[in-house]
Order: structure tokens, then C-alpha cells, then sequence
């Protein structure tokens, strides 16, 4: 339980071109996250147990003629998390650091499985 | 004799002064301020992070002494404070108040509620603006620990907040009926977080301190989820099992990422009021040694006083009198935590931009 510092992102970029987010990280790290995969892994209570229930639905049934999705605004949550409002109205889901570090979706982090954490 | 030096000179010399918490020099700090240098004589400003410096009277004493050894005669230093913080400008619910710090405890019955209120006044009392907000909405003790019968108003539709010991406060107390408990459920306690920091005319604050209810729950969780908080203090007893407990509210902390300032042991001995004899009747020390191995700061050792307890009940804290003994104990312990704010400000990185 040692005092160190944890990995925290420096920068988040809610537009990055591709329909992906892109989070630079205090250990130098960059992460890109498409949209589609982010609000696909909401943590909110809701969207986790809707995944639990239906765990083969992965993307919710496209909605002809809704918005696309991106991100519209995020804003921290004390010193630990972001929370994205989507464009498709849901806006629960506080994303932790931690938790956006472990899913980074890069190649390196995927081969690392669970071992992400940074710190 | 009498050599005529250049502010050069003296900014030069000053750069072997080094402030012990930050590690760098006061120079490079950007301390020294108003340097003015005539013949023979030197006066300047240390600016320090904060009023409560612990080690204020030594840098000022090693200041002095370095510009002495250039040759000036008179060397006249003034200290002055700014308290500085780590926040972006974005902050909408409490723009004006530069730290906040929560005082929490693994469990009841520690004395967390005193030691919150006795290290605001003794911050207090140092020349810093400081805030207690009682956020212990089931037992709100905070009122009764400071005394006085001011009550708050509402000044242009926020709730302007009761000064009692120089210190403004907020607390669940003054609007609670004699004898009503409050019964409510997450999402209520969340808001009243909310609104006790964002409703609230805080004004300019150095330190709100925020007297936590005991434990891991939902204000805790409320309030790490609320604000960027600048960090945490645990108030621990000398049993290793309190500390255990505390074990609890640290790694809740940690899990979100809210800086440890540090750990007081409170009730660490009892002080005879007779005779001074000192006696350990919790065990001592574990609270210190605990601190030391999990690597986070002790920020002291406040003993067990009938005083204490008599004049914090009877609604005046302790160390509103900083020569006695228990007023010199939280009078130090203060200074270290205000040393720990310090250090932690200064590593905090950039704030996150989102773009």
C-alpha cells in the first residue's frame, strides 16, 4: 500500500479522427478507444446488467436514423474517473482510470491480458 | 567593513537555502519576492505555501545567515504565505477554496470529529482561511465541538455559513429539530454533499476541512466522486486493530485516487493533568509504526485528556490555547499536515485537459 503515484491520464481527446478516443497517459502511454467499443463496455449498473443478461447482443441494435455515436462532453469525477455523455442520450457510466487502463484496447495491452495496471 | 553586493549576488546565495519538504532551493521555488539591496543592507520576502509552515523560522534563520556570509551587515527578512493549490480554473462548486482535505477513520469512536475541529483552529490560528464542513450527516458533532450559537442565513440564495473560532462552518446540526436523526438513503446524502459544497457561500478558503462519519460508505463515496479532493487524513488509536480497520479507509482512498496526507494517532497516551506523568494505556506507537510501514506520513501523536474532552463538549476546542500542551500538540500536528498539502501540490501533475 505504498504511496506512489498512479498512472492518470494527461490528456483526453474526445475526437480523434476515426470514431476513436484517445487518452495520453502520465507514464507516456496512449490509448485509442473507438467509440462503439467504449459505450459498448459502459460500466454503469444498467448497461452491466443488461450485458449480463444478453451476453451475445455486444453493440445495442442499431437505431435507423439516431445520431451517430460519439461522445459529446466528458468531465472528471474527483480525482479518479471520466464521465462520457454520449450522443445516444446515456450518460451513467463513470469510467474509472483503472478501468480504462485495463481495457485499453492497443496491442500491447491486449497481450498482457489483466496485467495493466501501471502502477 | 561594508561591500557593496548586487541583487544577483544575493539571489545566488540564497539558492543554498532549500526548503526541507520540497527539496528545492527557495530561489528556484519562486519564494524570494521584493528583494531590495542597498549599501550594506539587504531586505527581502520568503513567500511560503503556507502560514502554517513548520519550518518557517529555520529558513528565514538560514536565509539570513547566507546573505550575512556575503558581507551585508543588515539583512532584514520578512515571511509571508500564499497558499497555493493544484486545481485547474474549472472548478464550478467551490471555486474559491484552494484545498480540501477529508478527515476520516476506519471506525468510530476515535475522536476524528475533535481532531478535525482542534487542526482547523490551530490552521486557523496560524493566519490561514479555513472552512469545517460536517459532513457526518447521522452524527453531526461538529457545532458542539466549536461552541457558540450562531446559526446560518441565506444570502442571496445560498446558505451563508456560521463562524464560530474563526473558522466558517457547515454541518447537518443546524438543521436537524433537538432530538431528530436523519434517515435517509444514498442518493439524498449524495446531494447533500453536493449541496453543502456547492450551495454553501465557502467564499476564499486556504483549507475546508471535512469531518467524514466513520468508515467506507456512501459520503465518502459522494465526496471523492464530487470534487477533486486534495487528500486524506486518517485519524487512527494506537491499537494495531484500529489501525487494521483503518487499513479500510485507506485503500478506499487509494482506489480513487485521493493523495494520503497523512496518519494522526489520536487518544496516544494519557497526560496526568496533576502531575505530567505520561502514561501509554492504549499501547503507543502503533499508529506511527503502521504509518511507517505502509509509507505514508504520522503527522502526530495526540494524547488523551479529560481537558480535551470536558472543553470539547463544554463547545471550546483546545487549541484555541496554543501554549498548553495539547494546544502545542495540534498546533504541530497542523503544521505537518500543512507541510503535507504543500508537497502534494507540488507533485500533482497538469490538470487532465478534455478536448
Amino acid at each position: 500500500m505504498k504511496a506512489t503515484l498512479p498512472v492518470t491520464p494527461t490528456k483526453i481527446k474526445l475526437t480523434a479522427g476515426n470514431d476513436t478516443l484517445l487518452i495520453e497517459w502520465s507514464d507516456g502511454h496512449l490509448s485509442a478507444y473507438p467509440y462503439r467499443y467504449l459505450r459498448d463496455k459502459c460500466p454503469c449498473a444498467n448497461c452491466s446488467e443488461a450485458r449480463a443478461r444478453t451476453p451475445s447482443a455486444g453493440s445495442l441494435i442499431p437505431i435507423f436514423g439516431a445520431k451517430p455515436l460519439r461522445p459529446e462532453r466528458a468531465e472528471l469525477v474527483g480525482r479518479y474517473a471520466v464521465q462520457i455523455y454520449w450522443t445516444d442520450s446515456h450518460s451513467a457510466g463513470i469510467y474509472s482510470f483503472a478501468f480504462l487502463r485495463e481495457m485499453c484496447p492497443c496491442a500491447e495491452c491486449m497481450a498482457k491480458g489483466k496485467d495493466t495496471s501501471g502502477a | 567593513m561594508s561591500r557593496k553586493v548586487s541583487p544577483q549576488d544575493v539571489l545566488n546565495a540564497l539558492r543554498a537555502v532549500e526548503d526541507p519538504d520540497l527539496h528545492r532551493d527557495i530561489v528556484s521555488l519562486g519564494f524570494v519576492k521584493d528583494l531590495e539591496v542597498g549599501d550594506n543592507r539587504v531586505a527581502f520576502t520568503i513567500e511560503l505555501t503556507t502560514p502554517a509552515c513548520p519550518v518557517k523560522d529555520q529558513l528565514a534563520a538560514s536565509a539570513k545567515q547566507a546573505v550575512h556570509a556575503l558581507g551585508v551587515a543588515e539583512v532584514q527578512v520578512r515571511l509571508t504565505s500564499q497558499v497555493r493549490t493544484a486545481k485547474s480554473g474549472k472548478d464550478v462548486l467551490i471555486p474559491q477554496v484552494k484545498n480540501t482535505v477529508a478527515v476520516a477513520s476506519g471506525k468510530g469512536g476515535v475522536g476524528k470529529s475533535t481532531v478535525a475541529a482542534n487542526v482547523a483552529v490551530a490552521l486557523e490560528r496560524t493566519g490561514a482561511k479555513v472552512g469545517l464542513l460536517d459532513t457526518d450527516v447521522y452524527g453531526p458533532s461538529v457545532p458542539a465541538l466549536m461552541g457558540g450559537s450562531a446559526q446560518p442565513r441565506v444570502v442571496e440564495g445560498k446558505l451563508e455559513p456560521p463562524v464560530e473560532c474563526g473558522i466558517k462552518i457547515m454541518s447537518m446540526a443546524y438543521f436537524l429539530p433537538k432530538g431528530e436523526a436523519v434517515i435517509w438513503r444514498g442518493p439524498m446524502l449524495h446531494k447533500t454533499i453536493q449541496q453543502f459544497l456547492g450551495d454553501v457561500r465557502w467564499g476564499e478558503l486556504d483549507y475546508l476541512l471535512m469531518d467524514l462519519p466513520p468508515g467506507t460508505g456512501d459520503i465518502q463515496l459522494s465526496l471523492s466522486q464530487t470534487i477533486p479532493l486534495t487528500g486524506a487524513v486518517i485519524v487512527s488509536t494506537p491499537q494495531d486493530l484500529a489501525l487494521t480497520v483503518a487499513s479500510k479507509a485507506i485503500a478506499m482512498f487509494q482506489k480513487l485516487n485521493v493523495p494520503i496526507l497523512g496518519i494522526v494517532e489520536n487518544m496516544s497516551y494519557y497526560l496526568c493533568p496533576q502531575c505530567g506523568h505520561r502514561e501509554e494505556i492504549f499501547g503507543h506507537g502503533g499508529a506511527r509504526e503502521a504509518a511507517h510501514k505502509l509509507g505514508f506520513p504520522f503527522l502526530g501523536e495526540i494524547p488523551l485528556d479529560p481537558a480535551i474532552r470536558l472543553q470539547s463538549n463544554g463547545g471550546r476546542p483546545v487549541a484555541l490555547v496554543d501554549s498548553t500542551a495539547y494546544g502545542k500538540v495540534f498546533h504541530e500536528v497542523a503544521g505537518a499536515l500543512a507541510a503535507q498539502i504543500s508537497i502534494v501540490n507540488s507533485q500533482t501533475d497538469q490538470p487532465i485537459s478534455i478536448e
